[in-house]
């Protein structure tokens, strides 16, 4: 008995459905992203003392703290530290980070934390109570108390009134001493030489501008030392004019311009001496932008660059400061140059070097001298401006490699070594808004052959499609050459990696905030096949992009549309915006889905434009919470309109996917009997919410009628967690945090409820309409048997979709997006079937049907995680698309990362698994051939012998 | 030519006792038994009783001979109905090779019978027993067909007849609605 448990146990633990080690990052792929790196949050770092190679450490515009393989630009580690400040950060978050430091140091808003540079677990965390961190720096100094490995941090907290600075202790997180400045100065930065701390802050001065204030600070005790204002106030009128403050340095110095952009104001910080440099602007043209590019090491040479950028091109001057003298002269210039450069420092033990990239070279300098020690044209120059780059050179005897890690306007984050570009990274997909799978038209001409044969008299079809085939004989030379190749790599590879003919290549256009258009080959592990810009803009509200053969059209909220080019990213057409707003856009399908059909509707609910050729039902919803049916051929008055009861409010509608294939109508019951499902394409489900009574409803809709089939409502829910739907074939899903309200509900925390839809409560009956082959929504629509059931999850799902396959045979599973987890999980259907008996163990009947004994708690098993190890953060919608095999369907998730893979909810079935080996068959069947051939002459001199012995 | 026709030689022995009748054994010849391992006992007796009705020529009783062998063949069948039951019930209603293979053999049977009805009573069917034998052959029918049940319940029993509601449900339809909403709800 005992074995027999054990061996039921490990048939149940057989690897159903799960993903196996080997199918990771073969049949899917993960984007990790970080977003736009901050230009000075942004440095190459080797994560120990000990180690070699070094990282590329960021802090993006999202918060999203990372460590980049420069070598293949995989992601190490990241962190998400938008959520643990406590007070808003205004504006990016610093990070920092030192050679011969463990950890990295990042600041958000109020919140200070130390994360290990090797794997990113977290140091010390440290929350401000006074303000938000306004700099921050790492202590290079070494002093008696300093261990290797640990440096101490000094901050900057900008607070009501008073600028705090503490050092903080680098293992503990710890404050050792404070410093604080009540006189009323804007607090600014913090900077340090081997032997000060220096603490800046700007004061207001008379009439106008600020008066730079430096404050020079014990760094064992923190005790103010001396003070020194320097009279800035006729050109720092903001605190954006001061360009830069230097930190680390043997010579730290703070750097301005005049109002005018004729000359740079330098002053080497803890000096009084301001030096004035006059700009020798020979392009002509006015200055845009000036970098500076210093070294922050204490040890490294006290040399800095400028980098002066015009509209039209660019140019540096490399300036040494005059470690006795405080003086600043200016060594050689970058000559000026079209096109765009980015210039970034890096430094090699004492020696400083300049890395400048332009449109078609790099270039390394030393900041000694003017002579180029390495210069690399670029293999592929781009177009995309360069934002900001880091660099790490390293020296071999007389010459020098670089690699530059370099940001682009349009998203790219791209390693170039020595010239050549060694990866890139995608950031801009991060903000991905809306995504759909792309139609090639390569099938098209195909079905559009076969359509004229359907139509035409058999004789004529047949002449065609003799015609057709001698025509395709055009390929056979082609088709030839290629057979040994396609049988010797069908042999060698297995079926599972060379499925790209039956339809797992798709590619999706995923559209971003920013108005750029991706294409994204799921073939090629997501790799991005082109990208453009579509719009320019920062806020682009896409409504929807529908795919047709060869092209996608991407509608945005103004009523303007992009029509692209999928297998180029070629702009195809434009349509204008239009003066009103829209609220979502509606979809007209033709029958055959050969064509669609589009019209806007407003925020009010009601279409832009009355359609006439269609002969349709319109659903919208409206800004304001009602649900709205329309007559297509009528955009005046609404059919009906569902308002929900008084408190309420809609905040979420769903309808059956475009593509739900049902391939059996009825559900076969253990006494082999049929429960007819109550099928009806024409369903919306519709989601309200009451926040003052927290209750959620949920309101089954007729699309056509507008009649409520069902509805439902459930108490204690907290409307601010999310609430996720779906709905496929006679089923529909919801899922909500559900609280304990008195005796009502013994259920505290996140729930899953599932009501299938079934005709009848009776087995083998059809309900009123019984063998009607149609029916009419106005007429008699009979009312769903509804039969529900509610599951307790571990953790909230933000967002629901459903598997899709070809002909809807396989199970589908419940892709659920767990945002606290970062994962994406895929429940099998027959484990939340309503029917499961509860309090009892199933009947034989039951058991034959596959329903086992109701569990209230459901947790999710290990095996249903679709995305398993992978941290898939910010999902915010997920999308599935049927192959040409039944048996798999592809997802695809976008938000904030990409993540893609396959589902085979009901396994693999109708591919060859890697067990079948393609050459041992054939070296069987060859084998036996062989034997045969050499046996059958043997055998046959025998018999006759034999015979003739006889 | 003088010599004169000497009449035939006598036949040889052997032809005067191949074309005599073999004479009648004894009485005590035939109480001897037969040695042991001669196995022709039975087809002996069979010669003799050909002989026997060649010599005899009795039509009636020949007759009333083949009825009773045709009885015995009519009832065979019905011998095997209890092995049968038993080792349907025995071998289970889950659908396995052997039990699948025990159910076609269960099939072939009564049907090859059903099929060689007249080919079985062949060698009785005389004129004058044909108008009796036609009994005989609805009985020996009524025998396979009861075999034939055997199986169908056997069948059945497996789940194979197609005979509840759901063994048509691919061949029932979706019901089409005849408007069709498209929803506009992002």
């Amino acid at each position: 008995m005992r074995l027999q448990a054990a061996l039921f146990f490990a048939a149940c633990l057989s690897p159903a459905a799960a993903i196996y080690p080997d199918e990771v990052n073969h049949i899917d792929f993960h984007h990790a992203l970080l977003g736009t790196p901050s230009p000075d949050s942004t440095f190459f770092l080797k994560p120990s003392p000990a180690s070699n190679a070094s990282l590329l450490y960021t802090l993006s515009d999202k918060l999203l703290l990372g460590a980049v393989n420069p070598r293949d630009g995989g992601l190490v580690w990241r962190q998400n530290i938008s959520r643990s400040a406590d007070s808003p950060a205004h504006g990016a978050g610093l990070l920092r980070g030192l050679d011969g430091n463990d950890a990295v140091v990042g600041a958000v808003g109020n919140y200070i934390a130390s994360w290990s540079a090797q794997d990113g677990k977290v140091g010390w965390e440290n929350r401000v109570s006074e303000g938000v961190v306004g700099d921050l720096e790492l202590l290079e100094l070494e002093d008696a108390t300093a261990t290797s490995g640990v440096r101490d941090t000094i901050a900057v907290v900008a607070s009501e009134g008073a600028g705090i600075v503490r050092r903080l202790n680098g293992n503990t997180g710890k404050t050792v001493w404070e410093y604080k400045d009540t006189s009323g100065d804007v607090p600014f930065q913090v900077s340090s030489s081997s032997t000060e701390v220096f603490y800046i802050s700007l004061q207001s001065a008379m009439l106008k501008g600020f008066k730079i204030k430096v404050t020079v600070l014990d760094p064992s005790t923190g005790q103010q030392t001396r003070q020194q204002i320097l009279n800035t106030e006729a050109d720092v009128a903001t605190p954006e004019s001061v360009l830069y403050v230097g930190a680390n340095s043997a010579s730290p110095i703070i750097l301005w311009t005049d109002k005018s952009q004729k000359s740079l104001k330098v002053n080497v910080i803890g000096t009084k001496e301001i030096n004035s440099i006059t700009i020798d602007n020979t392009s002509g043209s006015e200055i845009r932008q000036i970098t500076v590019h210093a070294p922050r090491k204490l040890n490294a040479l006290p040399h800095f660059l400028v980098h002066f950028e015009t509209e039209a091109g660019a140019w540096a001057e490399v300036f040494h400061v005059d470690l006795m003298s405080a003086k600043v002269t200016k060594a050689y210039q970058l000559p000026y140059l079209t096109g765009q450069s980015a210039v970034a420092a890096s430094v090699i033990d004492a020696n400083v070097y300049f890395t400048r990239i332009t449109d078609l070279e790099a270039v390394v300098v030393s900041s000694a001298s003017h002579g180029i020690l390495g210069r690399w044209d670029l293999q592929k120059p781009s177009s995309d401006i360069a934002l900001h780059s880091v660099s790490e050179v390293v020296a071999k005897g007389k010459s020098v490699a670089v690699r530059s890690a370099l940001f682009r306007k349009h998203g790219d984050w791209q390693l170039i070594r020595n010239g050549q570009i060694e990866w890139s990274r995608h950031e801009d997909l991060i903000d991905a808004v809306a995504a759909t799978w792309a139609e090639t038209d390569a099938q098209e001409d195909l079905a559009h052959e076969l359509e004229v044969e359907g139509h035409e008299t058999l004789y004529g079809a047949y002449l065609h499609r003799v015609k057709r085939h001698i025509r395709d004989l055009e390929h056979l030379p082609d088709w030839l050459k290629d057979l040994p190749k396609r049988i010797l790599s069908s042999i060698l590879t297995d079926e599972v990696s060379n499925l790209d003919s039956f339809g797992v290549a798709r590619s999706v256009i995923v559209a971003t905030k920013n108005g750029r258009v991706y294409a994204l080959d799921t073939g090629k592990h997501g790799a991005v096949s082109w990208g453009v810009q579509a719009v320019e803009t920062s806020q682009w509200i896409v409504k929807a992009i529908l795919a047709s053969p060869g092209v996608a059209t991407i509608y945005s909220d103004d009523g303007s549309s992009v029509t692209v080019d999928v297998s180029t990213g070629e702009i195809v057409s434009r349509i204008e915006p239009s003066n009103s707003k829209l609220h979502s856009i509606a979809v007209f399908e033709a029958q055959d889905g050969s064509s669609l059909a589009t019209v806007g509707v407003r925020e009010d609910g009601t279409p832009v434009t009355a359609f006439v050729n269609e002969d349709g039902f319109l659903v919208t919803t409206s800004i304001d919470g009602r649900v709205l049916g329309w007559f297509a051929k009528d955009n005046k008055t609404p059919v009906w309109e569902f308002v929900p009861p008084s408190g309420e409010k809609v905040v979420d509608a769903t309808a059956r996917p475009a593509h739900d294939p049902v391939a059996s109508i009825g559900k076969v019951l253990g006494n082999r009997s049929v429960l007819y499902k109550y099928l009806n394409p024409n369903l919306a489900l519709v989601t309200a919410v009451n926040e003052q009574t927290h209750t959620a409803s949920f309101y089954l809709l007729d699309g056509v009628s507008g009649k409520v089939l069902h509805a439902t409502t459930q108490a204690g829910v907290d409307s601010t967690q999310p609430i996720a739907s779906v709905m496929s074939e006679n089923w529909f899903a919801y899922s909500f945090w559900g609280d304990v309200d008195g005796s009502e509900s013994s259920a505290k925390g996140y729930q899953l409820v599932i009501s299938e839809l079934y005709e009848s409560p009776f087995p083998n009956d059809r309900g009123v309409l019984d063998s009607a082959t149609n029916y009419s929504s106005t007429a008699t629509l009979p009312l769903p048997h509804v039969i529900s059931q509610a599951f307790m999850i571990p953790e909230s799902i933000s967002h629901m979709a459903v598997t899709q396959t070809r002909q809807g045979i396989t199970t589908r599973q419940l892709l659920c997006t767990l945002p606290f987890s970062n994962s994406i999980v895929g429940i099998p259907r027959p484990v939340l079937d309503p029917r499961r008996p509860v309090d009892r163990d199933p009947t034989t009947a039951e058991a034959e049907e596959g329903l086992f004994r109701y569990a209230p708690y459901l947790d999710f098993d290990g095996k249903w995680y679709l995305s398993h190890t992978r941290d898939v953060a910010g999902i915010k919608a997920v999308l599935s698309s049927p192959t040409l095999l039944e048996s798999t369907s592809l997802v695809f998730a976008y938000g904030s990362d990409i993540y893609g893979t396959r589902a085979t909810p009901s396994q693999a079935f109708d591919i060859l698994g890697k067990s079948f080996s393609k050459l041992q068959l054939v070296l069987t069947v060859v084998a036996l051939g062989a034997g045969v051939t050499v046996l059958a002459p043997m055998t046959r001199r025998k018999q006759v012998n034999a015979l003739w012995r006889a | 030519m003088s010599q004169a026709r000497l009449p035939p030689p006598p036949p040889p022995q052997w032809v005067v006792s191949l074309n005599s009748p073999m004479p009648r054994p004894s009485k005590a010849a035939s109480s001897i038994p037969d040695p042991p391992g001669f196995s022709s006992s039975r087809g002996g007796k069979q010669r003799q009783q050909q002989q026997q009705q060649a010599t005899t020529k009795r039509p009636e009783d020949t007759d009333a001979l083949k009825m009773k062998k045709a009885w015995e063949i009519a009832i065979a069948p019905s011998k095997q109905i209890p092995m049968n039951a038993i080792m349907m019930y025995m071998s289970g209603n889950s659908l396995q090779i052997f039990s699948i293979m025990m159910v076609l053999m269960l099939f072939k049977g009564p049907i090859q019978g059903l099929i060689g009805t007249n080919a079985a009573f062949a060698k009785y069917d005389t004129p004058s027993t044909h108008s009796r034998l036609l009994g005989v052959k609805v009985v020996y029918m009524l025998m396979q067909l009861a075999l034939l049940c055997l199986g169908i319940w056997k069948v059945n029993a497996m789940g194979l007849l197609p005979t509840t509601r759901s063994d048509w449900l691919a061949w029932e339809s979706e019901r089409q609605p005849l408007e069709r909403a498209h929803f506009a709800f992002r």
